[in-house]
């Protein structure tokens, strides 16, 4: 572990210092590339304005930890998460409020009134399935599909501990299916079924690892499944399960004590412009702002009718009920590590 | 004036060992004793850590992989070590870099390579299958036994290097005189280069088995519910903000390799 701590620490100072020695600098926690084209993002703003937001490969649960652990010495510009994360975060007191220009168009319930988080875009979660990959199996067309026997071993979602669009799925999973966040059982259950199906509980990116076939079912955002099909040609359909779905925003906050506040605000403003937002949208994540959405990006999507079926949920009770849930999960779901 | 010298020279060595000094305490004292005067203070982790359940389990899984792991490795290590070190052939050296290769990769790629063999759709399964009619090993590389094979992939290179230095140090009139008097190669191994090489063995044995408890990259590829100590570590840490186990947690794993280590010393001064 520490191994690893350390390759990524000096990986990340390496970009830092890279970048410093070529000018301007925004670091943000949570900025993969290949999830929600942070990559097409960051090199369009180095475009514009010159300045270099490096790659950082923290899931929205390490983001957090990481700011934690940095609380008097912050290293950070501005953070991205999954909406509960982002809220868990800011109700911790790591975020600094910053209202970005075009705040006002953000639909309220999708940002804190106080500017300590914002939506950036949405996603809803859905089933990404490499058709080629099912061995004659069919499409799986909703949460009780899944539990067949023809999906052994053929299917996989994140650790929720590592990542929010993982942890969304867990929580909402358990609303949908009668739970609340006080109980959970009837999401774990229907989990513990699953898990004979499962063939692991990735706590990295497994894109790559989908579009190869190596995993035929990733219950994922469903953004990534578009681009796959879209965008890498892969053999792929993104399934909105009968039974419904959830949303999720995906959020952005400047960091308390941010070490390059003023380039970080000028960046977070940038990010809700048309051009930024119509990055992100290439990624098949959905612009918070309307009309955003350019059509031929939009007519890739599943039809209206399907996203019907997806709900969204209550971030304060999502954020609340973090901890135990993932505690829950670990025990019972990954199980007792034997 | 020769005690002047001596002076001056154990001055000079104390001088030349300061850097190294100052590295131990900053990385490795300092931090244990962080960890130890937390585990003191707040006792309520250390003890969950060893109480029953997910956490221990962790423990004695990294145990008993990591023990498997280095017996196997300088097991299968012996044969390859002795005749790089002590039979002349063509293209040593290219063997001997390529054995060596394997210890450049993380954790992190050697666990993506064994996903690439032994995988639901790896190589190894998919030329069984063409072979036979049968897919063998689909997925092998999620199971113990996957982890197993990648901990050897570097464990194995790691012993190689290290018993072939000591192989080398091994006195060659000893081996003459046996060659002399009739005995074979196998017969040379087991009745004079086994018993002389055993410190080596004993070291080598610790080193790979230090390794393989600290390993956290292949674990975390690869790993779908056997769980181990450095994993644990890593998702208290990171996916629950708990830096009190994983303090604890951290501290035991040390304490454990360190105390393997010791034993494994003990036996090579008797």
């Amino acid at each position: 572990m520490l191994r690893k701590i350390s390759i990524t620490l000096s990986l990340s100072v390496l970009a830092a210092a890279l970048a410093l020695a070529q000018g301007k600098v925004v670091i943000q926690y949570d900025c993969i590339p290949n999830y929600a084209n942070w990559g097409g993002v960051t090199a369009l703003y180095k475009k514009v304005s010159g300045v270099t937001v490096p790659p950082d490969s923290k899931g929205s649960s390490v983001a957090m930890a990481a700011l934690e652990k940095e609380r008097n010495d912050p290293q950070a510009d501005t953070v991205y998460y999954s909406g509960a994360i982002g809220f868990q975060a800011a109700a911790q007191g790591l975020h600094e409020p910053y209202k970005p220009k075009g705040w006002e168009k953000i639909p309220a319930g999708l940002k804190d009134p106080n500017g300590l988080w914002w939506t950036v875009h949405t996603s809803a979660i859905a089933f990404i399935v490499n058709t080629r990959a099912l061995d004659g199996a069919p499409v799986p067309r909703s949460w009780q599909d899944l539990l067949k026997p023809v999906y052994k071993g053929k299917i996989a979602y994140d650790d929720p501990t590592w990542g929010g669009t993982s942890y969304t799925l867990v929580y909402g999973l358990n609303t949908l299916l009668g739970g609340n966040e006080k109980n959970f059982k009837p999401g774990l259950d229907y989990l513990k079924k699953l898990d004979a199906n499962v063939s692991s509980y990735p706590r990295e990116s497994i894109y790559n690892a989908v579009l190869r076939g190596e995993v035929p079912i990733w219950i994922n955002a469903d953004g990534n499944g578009y681009k796959m099909k879209h965008v890498d040609g892969g053999p792929v359909e993104v399934v909105i399960p009968a039974e419904g779905t959830f949303t999720m925003p995906l959020v952005m906050a400047l960091v308390k004590g941010a070490p390059h506040g003023e380039e970080a605000k000028k960046y977070l403003d940038w990010l809700l412009t048309s051009p930024a937002q119509a990055e992100f949208a290439r990624s098949y994540f959905r612009p918070v702002l309307p009309g955003a959405l350019p059509p031929d990006i939009a007519r890739h999507f599943l039809p209206e009718k399907d996203y019907r079926r997806a709900r969204s949920l209550d971030l304060a009770r999502m954020a609340a009920a973090a901890d135990a849930l993932k505690k829950a999960w670990t025990e019972q779901i990954r199980g007792s590590g034997r | 004036m020769t005690r002047d010298r001596d002076t001056a020279s154990a001055w000079t060595g104390a001088l030349l060992a300061l850097p190294f000094l100052l590295f131990l305490c900053g990385v490795v004292a300092w931090p244990l004793a962080h960890l130890a005067g937390r585990a003191v203070t707040q006792g309520e982790a250390l003890r969950e850590v060893l109480a029953a359940g997910r956490y221990r389990t962790a423990l004695v899984n990294s145990l008993a992989l990591s023990s498997a792991a280095a017996a196997a490795s300088v097991l299968l290590s012996v044969g390859p070590a002795w005749i790089l070190a002590r039979e002349r052939f063509r293209g040593r050296d290219l063997l001997r870099t390529a054995i060596s290769l394997p210890l450049t990769f993380s954790g992190v790629l050697v666990g993506f390579l064994m996903v690439v063999l032994l995988g639901r759709i790896g190589a190894i399964p998919k030329v069984i299958g063409a072979l036979t009619g049968r897919e063998m090993f689909s997925g092998a590389a999620y199971t113990v036994g996957g982890l197993f094979l990648a901990y050897l992939y570097f464990e194995v290179p790691r012993a190689v290097m290290t018993l072939e230095a000591a192989f080398r140090r091994f006195p060659r009139e000893l081996d003459s005189a046996a060659r002399t008097l009739g005995a074979g190669a196998l017969q040379r191994l087991v009745r004079i280069g086994l018993p002389i090489a055993a410190p080596a063995l004993r070291s080598t044995l610790a080193v790979t088995f230090s390794a393989s408890m600290g390993s956290f990259g292949v674990a975390l590829i690869l790993s779908r519910r056997f769980t181990v100590a450095p994993l644990e570590i890593y998702t208290e840490m990171t996916g629950f903000l708990n830096d009190d186990v994983a303090g604890a947690l951290c501290l035991a794993l040390a304490l454990i390799t360190l105390a393997v280590d010791r034993l494994l010393s003990l036996g090579s001064r008797r």
